[in-house]
């Protein structure tokens, strides 16, 4: 056992669930969606955990609930052996801060990149002007912008500029755990490079711990240390980046791996094999949920539940292996 | 045999209240049929600017100029908008990444696939209904009738995408103009959607330029890729050659960028282009790259020629062939 794994676990998910009724049109009775159903993860002090699935999947509403922006309806998470959701803000905010996807729309339009770093330290009520004007030149040089963007507007940055400035923002309380969802898919090839090398040297410099959020598994792939696959709510495959990508064993697992193009010609495009039923939160199968596309369907599937199996590394819920 | 598109020295400039907008600065591109053009590129390099060019859908204030522009043979230049209205959706056809873009969200997508086609075809309202029943079969969708009644936001994202391909290929245009198509998607509906792009390539014999940010979507479909930097195309060729071998600076650092699993080892610092796009504001003295190339130099401040190198590979740089392919 590492050293990172005998450590307590910076953030956790126990049994973690969120539904919501969703409106069905003014004459039909509301509907309850289960988005996140269940959920139990552990990231330890300077992992990067990985989470992939496809859109629906719940991995956004999973984040939020692990930034303890919404409750859970089911379970709890942690961040520092605390329960997120009961933690009072300014304290939730020293411990667990996002980056989001878009630069364009999670940065005030209004205010001034001086004063969208300054606020986490603003909301901390624990230091005087000049220590937070110091703080922000210097964390605004350390992700790698230049003193004079410190007066601009957002709209004045541009799109690699501004995901500095949201990650800026993030950093500069000095959490322990960044939640990153989707961080460069708004980005460009080259400025996304440039953001990926950014998180990678703050995570060993700041000694951080990562929650990447993403559907692109090459990004994944090249940050995470460890990957769970969601599907439907539920993560359905945990394991080491290295076994993941090596030995995929959850069939969704494997056609998610091989549907990844690379930038290498003469391969193709891979037939994936899944037929054309997209998942539908609003409508979650009996048994696996994964059965109406599963290409190794047993009978099982349709009726019971895979059992989660799990060692000391990995985890996987599929009949397959039971 | 004559390209099914053939563009030369296309120029898109856009009046802005700081001068002219040079968007696109004199492309050539050449499409045979049955081939996908990857024309790939950053934010604001020209390559959607240079699509709505050839279809005549630029923004009114845009001003196009071109010395060839030609469908097969028809002279798109010599078209009044009138007579291009009915080019489009017949023989040169769009797709977008939104599929939003080309449905209209107050007609039931049987609607307006009947309208496209009887736009373009002497059909009956029962004949028009069938031919879309049958294109919706043909891009794999279930249950045609059903679908035909429904609206847009019935649909999910990957219907959506497949109604609008339909859309676009019920009357058998000789190119599709594909800009993003599959950006939006989740990964396993990208490669179902592609996959099915190149089955309907193969049976209608079907021209391609697939406009894209995605490195690794050119390199699996296209045959030839352009790769656009600040309104040029700054490197052209087969893309087995470009990607086993890139000569321009621009097209090696956007490939250093990309992380390949299995290729590039983990966690290592990804390649990176410093600097930012220059301003297309007025003319550009010089090489358009100069400012963010590791190989700039002071002949860089002259126009760099086209330069060819192999079989029809083309690239716009001052370093000689042998030069560009040893840094590669």
């Amino acid at each position: 056992m590492t050293q990172a794994e005998a450590a307590p676990p910076i953030l956790e998910a126990r049994d973690l669930s969120r539904a919501f009724d969703v409106g069905q049109g003014m004459f039909a009775p509301a509907k309850t969606i289960t988005a996140v159903d269940g959920v139990s993860l552990a990231l330890r002090p300077g992992e990067v955990l990985g989470i992939v699935g496809e859109s629906g999947c719940g991995k956004t509403t999973l984040a939020r609930m692990l930034l303890g922006l919404i409750a859970p309806t089911a379970g709890e998470a942690h961040v520092d052996g605390r329960p997120t959701h009961a933690l009072p803000g300014r304290e939730r905010a020293r411990l667990i801060q996002p980056v989001f996807q878009d630069p364009y729309s999670s940065l005030n339009p209004r205010r001034r990149i001086r004063d969208i770093v300054a606020l986490p330290l603003i909301a901390q009520r624990r230091f005087t002007a000049r220590e937070i004007a110091m703080k922000v030149a210097a964390m605004l040089d350390r992700v790698g912008l230049a003193p004079e963007l410190l007066d601009r507007l957002p709209v004045q940055l541009s799109g690699g500029q501004r995901q500095r400035v949201a990650i800026a923002r993030a950093l500069v309380a000095e959490p322990k755990v960044v939640i990153c969802d989707e961080p460069t898919s708004a980005l460009d090839v080259s400025v996304q490079a440039q953001i990926l090398n950014l998180l990678a040297d703050l995570r060993r410099d700041l000694g951080l711990s990562y929650v990447l959020i993403s559907h692109n598994l090459a990004v994944v792939e090249h940050l995470a240390s460890r990957v769970a696959v969601m599907y439907l709510g539920r993560i359905v495959e945990e394991a080491p980046v290295d076994a993941l990508f090596a030995a995929p064993r959850h069939p969704y697992t494997r056609t998610l791996l091989a549907s990844v193009l690379t930038p290498e010609p003469g391969l193709g495009i891979p037939d994936v094999g899944l037929g054309t039923t997209l998942p539908d939160p609003t409508n979650v199968p009996p048994g696996c949920r994964f059965h109406p596309r599963c290409p190794q369907v047993m009978e099982v599937c349709r009726t019971v539940p895979p059992p989660r199996l799990t060692t000391a590394h990995n985890a996987v819920e599929c009949h397959l292996f039971a | 045999m004559t390209p099914v598109l053939t563009v030369e020295a296309l120029r898109v400039e856009i009046p802005v209240k700081t001068g002219l907008l040079r968007a696109v600065r004199g492309i050539d591109l050449a499409i045979r049929a049955g081939e996908t053009h990857g024309l790939v590129g950053e934010s604001g390099s020209g390559k959607s600017l240079s699509a709505l060019g050839i279809m005549g859908l630029l923004p009114a204030r845009a001003r196009r100029s071109a010395a060839q522009l030609r469908l097969g043979a028809v002279d798109l230049l010599a078209l009044d908008e009138r007579a291009m209205e009915d080019v489009r959706g017949d023989r040169v056809a769009m797709i977008f990444q939104e599929p939003m873009t080309s449905l209209n969200p107050a007609f039931t997508v049987g609607a307006q696939l009947t309208e496209t086609l009887r736009r373009h075809r002497k059909v009956s309202r029962g004949e028009a209904l069938e031919r879309a029943a049958e294109m919706l079969t043909r891009v794999g969708i279930s249950s045609p009738r059903t679908r035909l009644a429904q609206y847009p936001h019935q649909l999910s994202g990957g219907l959506r995408q497949r109604v609008m391909i339909a859309m676009a290929l019920l009357c058998e245009p000789k190119l599709l103009i594909a800009d993003e198509p599959t950006t939006a998607l989740d990964v396993t509906v990208q490669a179902q959607i592609l996959r099915l792009l190149a089955e309907l390539q193969r049976a209608m014999g079907l021209a391609i330029l697939l406009i894209t940010h995605d490195l690794s979507v050119v390199a699996r479909v296209a045959q030839r890729v352009s790769v656009m930097y600040a309104g040029e195309v700054v490197e052209t060729g087969a893309v087995a050659d470009v990607f086993a071998r890139p000569a321009h600076p621009y097209t090696r650092g956007l490939m250093a960028a990309v992380p390949v699993p299995g290729k590039v080892r983990r966690g290592a610092p990804l390649g990176t282009i410093a600097g930012v796009v220059p301003s297309l504001v007025g003319e550009i003295d010089g090489c358009a790259f100069r400012a963010r190339c590791p190989s700039a130099h002071d002949a860089c401040l002259r126009l760099p020629p086209m330069r060819s190198v192999g079989d029809d590979r083309r690239y716009r740089c001052h370093l000689p062939p042998e030069v560009a392919e040893a840094r590669a």
